[in-house]
């Protein structure tokens, strides 16, 4: 809390590795909310999560502070402070129009809301009222600027409901509110993704707090932010919507050519001067698109070159671009090159240039609108070849262009693909850093903690990894190395398909099932070991063994599948049945469920998560890595998969009263390198004598753990992790000293 | 295999896996080294009997009371004196597993004959039923009954253990045995479980709804590890739930249970249950009858004073008319269970001292009587005195809070256990009209009874 206030003060980014369980968020939101109220200069509170879930529980714990700040504050001649708080999602989750909301995809809702709500239907609407609109979004649009909601903390339900009493739309209520909160909770992409953050956070003022939860893969959400993948089907879907474009184009022009003049005219003065794409309040509508993929700062605020501005020139260069693209695309070998190699061939055979190039998305977005095109959904293709042209044509390096005409791991399957990958993670996070005048990164994993601000490229003024106090040493990080036949067991690649490593892994796993209550969770590598191992454990009956003691449950690909897994899992655990959950790291599960309590007694990390080390993009970002920021390849990688299995086994604490065995089975986590990258609160309690283990040594440990763990937790916790009030008494009397 | 071929070794650089031999040799007696290093045998003492005795008695003697403050914290609580108490024993294959000696199953066997018993001593009035579940079904033992014999014969014949246990099948056959109890009596399941798993054939959670309808309590004592489904089951109805860290502490857990438990507030309302006072029998030719059930020759017994009908044993119900047959002795043994001994508190180091500074000057004087001795058994409480006299170890002092006497630590588990009345109490009880003044000093002085 002192790393964090001192931050604040210096008006500076921190960066803060707390474990999980220990209040985190509370933490922040207290001393966030209280530093606004007692230093009103501070703007709002930017609360970025990673997940739905997490945005609704940060709103809950909200609730809970307000709550009690309310019912404690004692100043006189004071009313206690009021606050506003609110979540922000997709129109999806958001969404009450009794239609719209029942759409399955995000895209399609987002399509369906602009269908009822573009300016230009709402004008025909006027005229002619058998045109559908969304009675909710009038009904804010009626409300005007009247339309301000009470101070309070609305989770996403709340939003809904208050939406549906109001009759207005809480997506729209939510966004124009934005000026007005106190603290906004939402996702990542809103604040990292240009396209998206353009639109929402563009009007945030300088003074604001941004807070990145659980940002321990915070990296790879900024270079997704920036990348685009092209396959076949897109270009060729991408070749229809041209030719949509192209007819709605003539016809058009047949029935309405003042339109397209104008648009014409607009676009000589300049897209951004001009408006031609209004943004942010007072829009006329709700149709509001994606911003440029590109960061702002790197915007052209020229006029549209001349060999793009009629709509029917722009078709023609579309489709030369995707024609151009159509056969880039079928290769027979890899191909990698640079975004300036890659705009060199392209003035060569198609003289495009790549100035015209970056303002291809800017000009498709202004004919869509002129055209008066409401389903969006329809022209994502043509959008990712739009996105794709404009960051070529804008960024020279930092980026990477990959052609594959395979995929490695299914070399006789075609399935060619154009990659433009961003290998710079610090390109979309800095205008973060540069806007706001304080960015807290925090998360219960970011060790080695000094790697992110290379990264990312920022300097914090705090950074502090903070320990985790425990009442009892009620986790148990082992590392198992060797098998009950004294072999090393290892997922490294040489030894991976070794019967003798897979046989060894299972028997462990049978008797850790017979030893330990309730849930336990594995995680291999990859789905394909997963597959492997799993088939061999079947041959060789150890998954029969397995089933006497538990049921197994596996993750697959497939969402609904593995959610219903999970599901029967809880199920089996709750009955007492018990049950092992097979899942992979850096999937679904090891990213966002938690296995607290009984759910996750036992987590079993097989192996090293390692990312695909022969991905090209992987090996284009390490090149990166190595060139701009002098990362070594090898401590990238071993971060990066000590991260994850720290993630992993992190899942089955989620509380002090929790409790949880953590077993890394390789005998690679034996070496210095890799454990030194465990967070800290791992490694305290890791202890020499769990240190290169063999399964029996492994199967005393873990009954020892669990009977000492089963005793009575009582409330001895004061005077150990919780201060009594002499002590505290006793800090506050030092400090104000 | 297209598959394998295809796919290349990844860099060397990368992914490196060396050996450490020499790091692995010097760590590879951690795990090892922890036993090595311990060196429990220091702790140990013998004594002038060759007896091996711990150096410091205080943190062993602190957790054998906590065992008995628990039990007398809970006095003035309304205790269910007619028990029911349905013995559920695990017989699953976890059950033979051998990390306690010589394995669970003989373990679980033993410390339960030795409950039985115990049982039966402080619940006279009590009934005792074993069920056991082995193969993923539940099988009556014995039924609800008075004799402890019957229950460890029956037990000892029956020992084999294999399959899953099921948890459901045993607690519908519990409550459903339990159902026709009686509303006076409590209704009890007591079950000894060692797997880790149960095997059943529906929703285990309509077992525990239907126990807690029935108002039966459940206290579960495992043997290997915390189980969610058997917390679930503690905590729905009232009982207790804990998990043996060795065998020792396994039979503490279990032998928690002979105490009657605290009843339950909704059972509170006092009802008058019948009881006939057996008459004993005649010894010898004169008095041979038809004994029992079985109608056994034999002389002695007793006779049911209203139907006439003869019985063994006692206590038990009336084989004939189902009236329950006691004697007045074991009435007696169940009362002080109502009445128990207050807890003792352990003197503070700190204060034991300020006492002993008291003490000090008229220690010169006199120091065969009075000072730092336990009242009940004159044992010297002073630990100065320990280490050049006779008896060895640091002891816990403890004090009644009633009249605020010294007591050695056996002797305070002694007047708990055994005795249920404080020697100091009973004697100002009759001192307290004669005597007055400064009451602390008076009975400092005074001797035993």
């Amino acid at each position: 809390m002192v790393e964090l206030k001192h931050a604040l003060d210096a008006k500076g980014h921190c960066l803060l590795e707390m474990p999980t369980g220990t209040g985190k968020t509370i933490t922040l939101l207290s001393l966030i909310t209280s530093y606004q109220l007692a230093h009103p200069e501070v703007g709002k509170l930017i609360y970025c999560t990673r997940t739905v879930p997490e945005m609704e529980k940060v709103l809950a714990e909200l609730k809970e502070l307000i709550h009690y700040r309310d019912r404690y504050f004692h100043e006189p001649g004071m009313e206690p402070p009021k606050i506003l708080a609110l979540g922000l999602s997709s129109r999806k989750n958001l969404c009450v129009h009794p239609r719209v909301s029942e759409e399955g995809s995000r895209e399609s809702c987002d399509s369906q809301c602009r269908k009822l709500t573009a300016s230009w239907v709402r004008e025909a609407h006027a005229t002619n009222p058998d045109i559908e609109t969304c009675s909710f979004y009038e009904g804010l649009e009626a409300a005007g600027a009247e339309g301000v909601m009470e101070p309070g903390v609305y989770t996403l339900q709340d939003m809904r409901e208050y939406g549906r009493k109001k009759g207005w739309c809480p997506y729209f209520t939510a966004r124009h509110m934005l000026a007005f909160a106190n603290v906004m909770v939402y996702n990542y992409q809103y604040m990292l993704d240009p396209k998206v953050s353009n639109m929402v956070s563009r009007e945030l003022e300088k003074e604001c707090i941004v807070v990145f939860d659980e940002a321990h893969n915070i990296d790879n959400v900024c270079i997704e932010a920036l990348s685009v993948t092209l396959r076949r089907q897109t270009l060729d879907s991408a070749m229809r919507n041209v030719g949509k474009l192209k007819a709605a184009v003539d016809k058009c022009k047949a029935t309405d050519e003042q339109r397209l003049k104008a648009e014409y005219q607009r676009l000589v003065g300049g897209l951004q001067e001009r408006g031609a794409l209004p943004r942010g309040r007072p829009t006329p509508g709700g149709e509001d698109w994606l911003a440029n993929p590109a960061l702002p700062e790197d915007i052209l605020r020229e006029a549209v070159p001349g060999n793009i501005r009629r709509a029917e020139h722009f078709c023609a260069f579309l489709r030369r671009l995707v024609e151009h693209l159509k056969g880039r695309i079928s290769v027979e070998a890899v191909v990698q090159e640079s975004c300036t190699t890659f705009l060199a061939t392209l003035q060569e055979s198609i003289n495009i240039d790549g100035k015209t190039l970056r303002f291809c998305y800017d000009r498709l977005s202004s004919l869509l609108k002129t055209l008066e095109i409401t389903d969006m959904d329809d022209f994502t293709p043509i959008h990712l070849v739009a996105d794709f042209a404009t960051l070529v044509g804008t960024y020279a390096k930092g980026f990477a262009i990959i052609v594959e005409p395979y995929d490695d791991r299914l070399p006789s399957v075609p399935d060619p693909v154009i990659q433009l990958s961003c290998l710079d993670a610090s390109l979309a996070v800095r205008p973060v850093f540069q806007k706001f005048q304080t960015v807290v990164i925090t998360s219960g994993t970011l060790s080695p903690i000094d790697l992110y601000p290379r990264i990312l490229n920022f300097n914090p003024v705090a950074i502090q990894s903070f320990a985790m106090t425990l009442t009892r040493d009620c986790m148990c990080p082992v590392v198992l190395t060797r098998g009950a036949d004294q072999t090393a067991v290892s997922t490294a690649f040489e030894v991976r398909e070794d019967d003798n490593v897979i046989r060894n892994y299972g028997r462990m796993l049978v008797e850790l099932a017979a030893a330990i209550p309730d849930g336990i969770v594995c995680f291999f590598v990859s789905y394909s070991y997963m597959d492997k191992i799993v088939s061999k454990w079947n041959d060789m009956g150890v998954l029969q063994d397995l089933m006497a003691h538990k049921l197994v449950f596996i993750e697959t690909v497939d969402v609904v599948e593995t959610t219903l897994a999970l599901d029967n899992f809880r199920r089996a655990c709750d009955c007492g049945r018990g049950a092992v959950f097979l899942s992979v790291a850096r999937g679904k599960v090891a990213e966002g469920i938690d296995f607290d309590r009984h759910y996750g007694r036992c987590v079993v990390m097989f192996g090293v998560p390692y990312q695909y080390t022969l991905s090209r993009i992987l090996r284009a970002r390490l090149e990166y890595l190595r060139e701009t920021f002098q990362i070594k390849e090898s401590d990238y990688l071993a971060f990066d998969a000590v991260r994850q299995a720290a993630q992993c086994v992190g899942r089955v604490i989620r509380s002090k009263a929790d409790y949880g065995l953590m077993v890394f089975a390789d005998k690679r986590y034996q070496r210095a390198d890799k454990r030194d990258k465990l967070p800290g609160w791992i490694t305290t309690h890791l202890k020499d004598a769990h240190l290169n283990l063999s399964t029996d040594m492994l199967m005393h440990i873990a009954r020892e753990f669990m009977r000492s763990m089963a005793q009575p937790y009582d409330g001895l916790a004061i005077g150990k992790s919780l201060l009594t009030e002499a002590q505290a008494n006793a800090m506050s009397s030092g400090a104000s000293l | 295999m297209a598959a394998s071929a295809s796919t290349p070794h990844p860099p060397e650089n990368w992914e490196e896996d060396d050996d450490q031999e020499a790091d692995e040799a010097a760590e590879m007696e951690a795990f090892q080294r922890q036993y090595e290093d311990n060196f429990s045998w220091e702790a140990l003492q013998e004594d002038e009997f060759g007896r091996l005795r711990p150096l410091d008695f205080r943190e062993e003697q602190r957790a054998k009371r906590r065992r008995l403050l628990s039990a007398a914290a809970t006095a003035c609580i309304r205790r269910g004196m007619i028990r029911y108490l349905q013995i559920v024993v695990d017989l699953s294959r976890a059950a033979s597993i051998g990390d306690m000696r010589p394995n669970r199953l003989a373990v679980m066997s033993g410390v339960l004959q030795g409950f039985i018993r115990n049982f039966f001593d402080e619940n006279p009035l009590s009934h005792l039923g074993i069920i056991i579940t082995r193969n993923g079904i539940a099988q009556r033992l014995t039924d609800l009954a008075g004799s402890p014999e019957a229950h460890i014969s029956k037990l000892q014949g029956n020992l084999d253990a294999s399959g899953d246990a099921s948890l459901q099948n045993a607690m519908d056959m519990a409550a459903e045995s339990l159902k026709s109890i009686p509303p006076y009596g409590h209704r009890e399941v007591l079950i000894l479980s060692a797997a880790l798993s149960t095997c059943d054939p529906g929703n285990v959670l309509d077992a525990v709804k239907a126990a807690k309808q029935n108002e039966i309590r459940v206290s579960i004592v495992g043997v290997a590890a915390e189980v969610h489904i058997c917390r679930v089951f503690t905590q729905e109805t009232g009982g207790t739930y804990g998990v043996a860290l060795n065998e020792k502490h396994f039979e503490e857990l279990v032998f928690e249970h002979v105490p009657p438990p605290p009843s339950l507030a909704t059972d509170a309302a006092a009802s008058l249950v019948r009881m006939g006072f057996a008459n004993r029998n005649q010894d010898g030719v004169g008095g041979t009858a038809f004994i029992g059930k079985e109608c056994k020759l034999s002389s002695g017994g007793f006779t049911c004073p209203r139907c006439k009908a003869r019985v063994v044993d006692l206590p038990c119900s009336c084989h004939i008319c189902g009236l329950t047959l006691i004697s007045s002795p074991h009435l007696a043994r169940s009362y002080h269970h109502l009445f128990p001994v207050k807890a003792f508190t352990e003197m503070p180091q700190a204060e034991l001292d300020t006492l002993k500074e008291r003490s000090g000057g008229r220690r010169e004087r006199d120091r065969d009587s009075g000072g730092m001795t336990c009242y009940a058994c004159l044992a010297d409480l002073d630990p100065i005195a320990v280490d050049h006299g006779e008896a060895a170890g640091v002891s816990v002092v403890v004090r009644c809070p009633e009249c605020r006497q010294l007591f050695c630590f056996d002797c305070d588990a002694f007047i708990h256990e055994t005795l249920h009345n404080c020697p100091g109490c009973l004697c100002s009880a009759g001192n307290e009209s004669a005597e007055d003044g400064n009451h602390a000093e008076q009975t400092d002085a005074m001797d035993e009874e």
